[in-house]
């Protein structure tokens, strides 16, 4: 048996100024999902007309779904909000998704789950600062009480760390166990057919043709959808409870 | 375990582990994405259901300004209806009031027309009367004249008188 | 039988990750709880039926988050083992 589970492969390393910056599996599997979903994006916003028909209607369909997301969640005065929140959406859920094109999704990578984590952290803070200034929000450091302070950076803290490993352990353990199941299926299939002299036949994966599939349904589609949902709310509910109320 | 686990090796990264590298590659390529989605899909296709929501919602002001402006006509010529009925009404009330009246004289002239004309017929009847009686008293005292004078001629007997007067009736019936 | 200290470690990495993912007892029956609550909430109140589910979904996910911790530190001692 022979299951690989490793981290993103290096291909080469710039060597810039000293530094040693590797470009690695995960850059590359994300430079080819943006680029995909740049073309599908610009090609279903070309052509509107006043009438909507065809690709419009979807295009449509997508943009009313994250402003509707954004305004249950966030409220209408937050709209603004909704290219961001979009974007991460499919950022996250077309990365996840990729799996299903022998991709390794780099969503399964902690530094992106992270640099998501972080995003939010940084929205939460400036709208936190636009909205109260830098004292006040200095301040809900220490309210109630100033004893609660180190509890408070802790919760400052956990938060994007449980955002990026929620969404990084999901998609890992989707891969881990999606590439387990496989390698388990494999050898069950060399089991049942390896008394077969010919090598051909002896190889033909039988129980590896229909039943990951049904997993997949789940590791990929549903868990994909399951945790680009996930950040997409706790980003807005985190950042719509930084600012200010609305009407 | 060694078979099933092959850890990471020279050539490529942690399974668990946070590289500076990729999450600046992460940012960046996040950050141009949403720019450009922000400016070419999002907003781009928001101000396209927008500005037909706005147009929707025009015509539907349109379509309720001119509904209330055609109730409105619509009221106003049914009271212009209405007030027409009525002086319709008025006319023909009028007009048949007018006739009943113009009926009625006529009616009257004619009774009188047909009164005056028995009262002459009777004036007439009563002068005819009064001339056919003349006339017969005129008739009687000639015969009154004419009986006295066969009288005087002949000798009367008390026969000839009895004839004399029978036919002098006789005569009477003839005439009358 | 001689064990050397690092197949010694591997072993005892091998034990942690199973002891670790005993946290996955919690949010499964915490899982299960809000599942069932929403599917009375389904039977109560059938019209809101997509808000309940989005929103048991919402918690599920953040339940899961001590699970996900448990598989986390699961997957550090068998994938990036720190002690060997």
């Amino acid at each position: 048996m022979n299951v690989q589970v490793t981290g993103p492969k290096i291909y080469f390393t710039f060597d810039i100024f000293g530094l040693e910056i590797p470009f690695t599996e995960t850059m590359r599997n994300m430079l080819i999902v943006s680029a995909f979903i740049l073309i599908v994006c610009l090609w279903l916003a070309s052509g509107l007309k006043k009438v909507p028909k065809g690709k419009q209607v979807f295009a449509e369909w997508l943009v009313k779904y994250f402003y509707n997301m954004v305004e249950d969640t966030m409220g209408r005065h937050n709209l603004h909000f909704t290219p961001y929140i979009g974007t991460l959406f499919m950022f996250s859920i077309v990365g996840s998704l990729s799996s299903m094109v022998t991709l390794k999704p780099y969503t399964s990578n902690l530094s992106v789950t992270l640099t998501f984590a972080l995003m939010t952290t940084v929205m939460v803070w400036f709208r936190s600062i636009k909205t109260n200034g830098v004292g006040g929000w200095l301040k809900s450091f220490v309210d109630p009480v100033p004893v609660i302070l180190p509890l408070n950076i802790i919760s400052e803290v956990a938060n994007p760390v449980s955002m990026a490993f929620r969404h990084f352990g999901n998609i890992a353990a989707g891969t881990i166990i999606t590439s387990l199941i496989y390698g388990a299926l494999a050898s069950l299939s060399n089991m049942v057919l390896g008394w077969i002299p010919n090598d051909f036949i002896a190889n033909i994966p039988i129980f590896q043709l229909g039943l990951p599939a049904v997993l997949s349904l789940y590791f990929d589609l549903f868990s994909s959808y399951l945790q680009a949902f996930i950040i997409c709310t706790l980003t807005m509910v985190y950042v719509g409870g930084a600012g200010p109320e609305g009407d | 375990m060694e078979e099933l686990l092959i850890l990471a090796t020279s050539e490529t990264q942690g399974f668990v582990s946070i590289d500076v590298w990729t999450m600046i590659f992460t940012l960046g390529n996040l950050l141009i994405l949403f720019l450009v989605l922000k400016k070419f899909f999002f907003e781009k296709i928001r101000k396209v259901m927008l500005d037909r929501e706005n147009e929707v919602q025009a015509m539907y002001d349109d379509a309720s300004k001119s509904q209330e402006e055609g109730l409105r006509l619509k009221e106003e010529y049914e009271v212009k209806l209405s007030e027409a009925n009525a002086e319709s009404e008025d006319i023909v009330r009028n007009a048949v009031r007018k006739a009943q009246l113009k009926e009625e004289e006529i009616i009257k002239d004619a009774h009188a027309q047909a009164s005056a004309i028995m009262k002459h017929a009777e004036t007439q009847i009563e002068l005819e009367k009064k001339n056919a009686v003349n006339e017969i008293k005129n008739d009687i005292s000639g015969m009154a004249v004419d009986i006295a004078a066969k009288v005087i001629e002949r000798d009367i007997n008390a026969e000839d008188h009895s004839a004399l007067i029978d036919e002098f009736i006789d005569n009477m019936g003839d005439e009358s | 039988m001689n064990i050397d200290s690092e197949a010694f470690v591997q072993a005892a990495s091998a034990i942690g990750a199973g002891l670790a993912m005993i946290a996955g007892i919690g949010p499964g029956i915490g899982q299960g709880f809000a599942a069932g609550k929403a599917a009375e909430a389904v039977g109560r109140q059938p019209e809101a039926k997509s808000a309940i589910t989005s929103t048991m979904l919402f918690g599920d996910a953040v339940a899961e988050s001590t699970g996900i911790y448990g598989l986390v530190v699961a997957m550090i001692l068998l994938f990036a083992n720190p002690f060997v």
